[in-house]
């Protein structure tokens, strides 16, 4: 009998340290739950769900190239620079009689080849991500400036590819974004948690020297694995340019740090190593969510920051203590 | 071995994209210093570069004037700014060093003022953002000999105890919002519940932009509802923040908007909710978007304050003060101007000449 709790009590426990989604989870529901309670009426329809994923598109699937580059161990702050450059560039070719598509394709290349970059320094110089990332971030947003001189750009006439990335699905809010959100979840959940590649990830961000005389290729992870998180940012930045058709200079400042909130809310780790593509799906979920609920709620508007940072910190301390609890000691 | 050169064929392809990468900046630095800036407004670089040529104008220039706001580059509500202070500098062979931080901060705001009062020069142009912080090294500045006039926002405190500026040129942030939702008022409307959507928290002009607003509805109709929705300047959530506000309450039918920030997904909104003509949209400053939104009849009115006035004018009284002693006017209002469908076309020649209204 007492090995037998002791038993269920071992699995529960590994069950937990195999799911850093776990935490936020259980926030997740605790503060959909109270929302449900203040606000029974408008809370719990079809189209409070289409708000919260269309909020959640950009900033998940940025998100999602934030958390598995943090699971290698590094930060990349430039994502914010890129969701902005990646569209700009866009319109102005397209504006200069480019193809959408084609146009799009390029830049989601430059935006790759720019987060192999930034990789590329970290790993040569041995400089924190920290640091090259939050110097591309300046670099690339003091080009935007520059070259539009503040000004937004507009993306004249319509194309098929904005409704493929951004486009309306009804007429209750749904959008297409919610689709590559869910789609881009996938993807990267089954290469981060059922791939040789996910395993090299999981390796390089938990212990690079050990990943090395295991044979993986440390700095081709790191390399790609900085591309990735460039281009899905990108890519969001394409979603919001084929909604508003409209880019400011400023776009994305400060989507760096929200990327990096949904990703710990997930249950990623700052260190590297540990982490979970759902739950960072889940964070982005989350941050949607708080700023939903509260507008639902009536409550004063300026309080959503406030609330996130409580969220932010209370999700960090659970899975901290997880961590500390059940992983590291084995 | 087979290993090694895999890794150098990476570094290659990484060398290739460092190459790249930098070939276009080079590439841009070359152009921008062939392009002539602000290229967009033909009419006006050609009037500059005839200044620039300006037959007998004498070379270096008279005066020094630093023009310190805490409107940077990435702001385009500033870009005429810039270009009428620079083309007052032209006419009166003044030099005007305009400065802005890149990104809204107070504190980039005091430092770049306390260099531009490092620099001596003849007078300094300046956003008065935040009284408090920028009452000590503004008042520093004039008893130092560097007179100073407010631009853009004013220090709201009484005559006797703000900064002891020569005078005020740009428009009451409080009347921007009062006289634009006075001017829903007058057309006999009466609003059932009223929502501002303020795209920049914390900013002491929007704030009292929304508060203009807020006072006019609720003296001419008190007890209307009249909300502050937190809607930032990104879009996708702005236009969230705007569907569930109407979620909540579907019995809103007035928007008001603080800038173009604030108008552009909140026209967006109307459109994909199908409200345009059920919801009145007013919003605050003017851009091409909003232009056509109001010839489309999708957006109410718009209140422009002449930026470009606000660029020029001060440089103009700063050089009749240092040059010939003449006092300027306290305050020397460039608006609020309510631009509805009527005024559409002399606003269309403001912003071909100058970049913005």
């Amino acid at each position: 009998m007492a090995t037998q709790t002791a038993s269920s009590r071992k699995s529960l426990l590994l069950l937990i340290s195999q799911h850093p989604e776990l935490g936020v989870i259980a926030s997740f529901s605790i503060i959909a739950l109270a929302f449900l309670v203040i606000s029974p009426d408008k809370f719990p329809t079809s189209s409070t769900l289409y708000s919260i994923l269309t909020l959640a598109g950009e900033l998940g699937v940025t998100s999602i190239g934030v958390a598995f580059l943090m699971i290698t161990g590094e930060f990349n702050l430039s994502v914010g620079s890129v969701y902005a450059l990646v569209p700009m560039f866009v319109v102005l070719m397209v504006d200069a009689g480019m193809d959408m598509l084609l146009a799009s394709v390029i830049m989601l290349s430059v935006a790759f080849g720019i987060g192999v970059l930034t990789g590329y320094i970290t790993v040569r110089t041995g400089i924190p991500s920290f640091i090259t990332s939050l110097g591309m971030m300046m670099f690339l947003r003091g080009i935007l400036l520059a070259i539009t001189g503040g000004f937004p750009v507009r993306l004249e006439g319509s194309h098929w590819l904005t409704d493929v990335l951004n486009g309306a699905v009804g007429v209750e809010g749904l959008r297409t974004s919610a689709a590559w959100l869910l789609a881009l979840t996938l993807i990267f959940l089954i290469i981060l948690d059922y791939t040789p590649y996910g395993n090299w990830t999981y390796a390089v961000g938990a212990s690079p020297a050990t990943a090395r005389e295991l044979g993986v290729k440390v700095w081709r992870v790191k390399l790609v694995n900085f591309g990735i998180s460039s281009l899905l940012a990108g890519l969001a930045g394409l979603m919001a340019l084929s909604r508003f058709k409209i880019v400011d200079p400023t776009l994305g400042q400060g989507l760096e740090l929200e990327a990096i909130t949904s990703a710990v809310l997930g249950g990623c780790l700052l260190t590297g190593g540990y982490g979970s593509i759902f739950g960072t799906f889940l964070g982005a979920l989350l941050v949607a969510l708080t700023r939903v609920g509260l507008v639902l709620a009536g409550a004063p508007a300026y309080w959503y920051s406030a609330f996130i940072g409580v969220i932010l910190i209370i999700a960090t301390i659970i899975n901290t203590y997880v961590v500390r609890k059940f992983v590291t000691s084995g | 071995m087979s290993q090694q050169q895999k890794s150098k064929g990476t570094a290659l392809a990484v060398y290739i994209i460092i190459g790249i990468i930098i070939g276009a900046v080079l590439g841009y630095a070359v152009a921008s210093m062939t392009m002539v800036p602000y290229s967009k407004y033909a009419a006006l670089e050609t009037e500059l570069e005839q200044y620039k040529a300006g037959a007998g104008k004498p070379g270096a220039p008279e005066y020094t004037f630093y023009y310190v706001s805490h409107g940077g580059p990435a702001d385009p509500w500033w870009a005429p700014v810039i270009k009428g202070s620079q083309l007052a500098g032209q006419m009166l062979n003044v030099k005007v060093v305009y400065s802005g931080p890149e990104k809204f901060s107070i504190q980039a705001l005091v430092d770049l003022l306390n260099s531009a009062i490092a620099a001596k020069p003849q007078g300094i142009i300046l956003t008065i953002t935040d009284y408090k912080a920028l009452d000590e090294p503004a008042r520093r500045a004039i008893s130092q000999g560097i007179p100073i006039i407010a631009v853009n926002v004013p220090d709201p405190r009484p005559a006797n105890q703000r900064i002891p500026y020569l005078s005020y040129v740009g428009q009451n942030e409080y009347d921007a919002g009062y006289y634009l939702a006075k001017y829903l008022i007058d057309k006999g409307y009466k609003p059932k519940r009223v929502v501002i959507g303020i795209h920049e928290v914390g900013h002491v002009g929007l704030e009292t932009r929304a508060k203009g607003i807020t006072d006019a509805i609720t003296q001419a109709y008190p007890g209307t509802p009249v909300e502050k929705l937190d809607i930032t300047s990104d879009p996708t959530k702005a236009a969230e923040a705007f569907k569930n506000y109407l979620t909540k309450y579907p019995d809103t039918d007035v928007i008001f908007t603080l800038g173009p920030l604030g108008a552009h997904p909140a026209l967006q909104v109307l459109k994909e909710k199908n409200l345009v003509g059920k919801v009145h949209l007013l919003t605050v400053d003017i851009d091409d978007v909003i232009l056509k939104a109001i010839e489309n009849g999708e957006l109410e009115a718009a209140v422009s304050q002449q930026p470009f006035a606000q660029g020029f004018l001060p440089v103009v009284f700063m050089y009749l003060y240092v040059k010939y002693g003449i006092i300027p006017p306290a305050h020397v209002p460039t608006g609020p101007t309510v631009i509805d469908k009527t005024k559409l076309d002399t606003v269309r020649k403001q912003i071909a000449t100058t970049g913005g209204a």
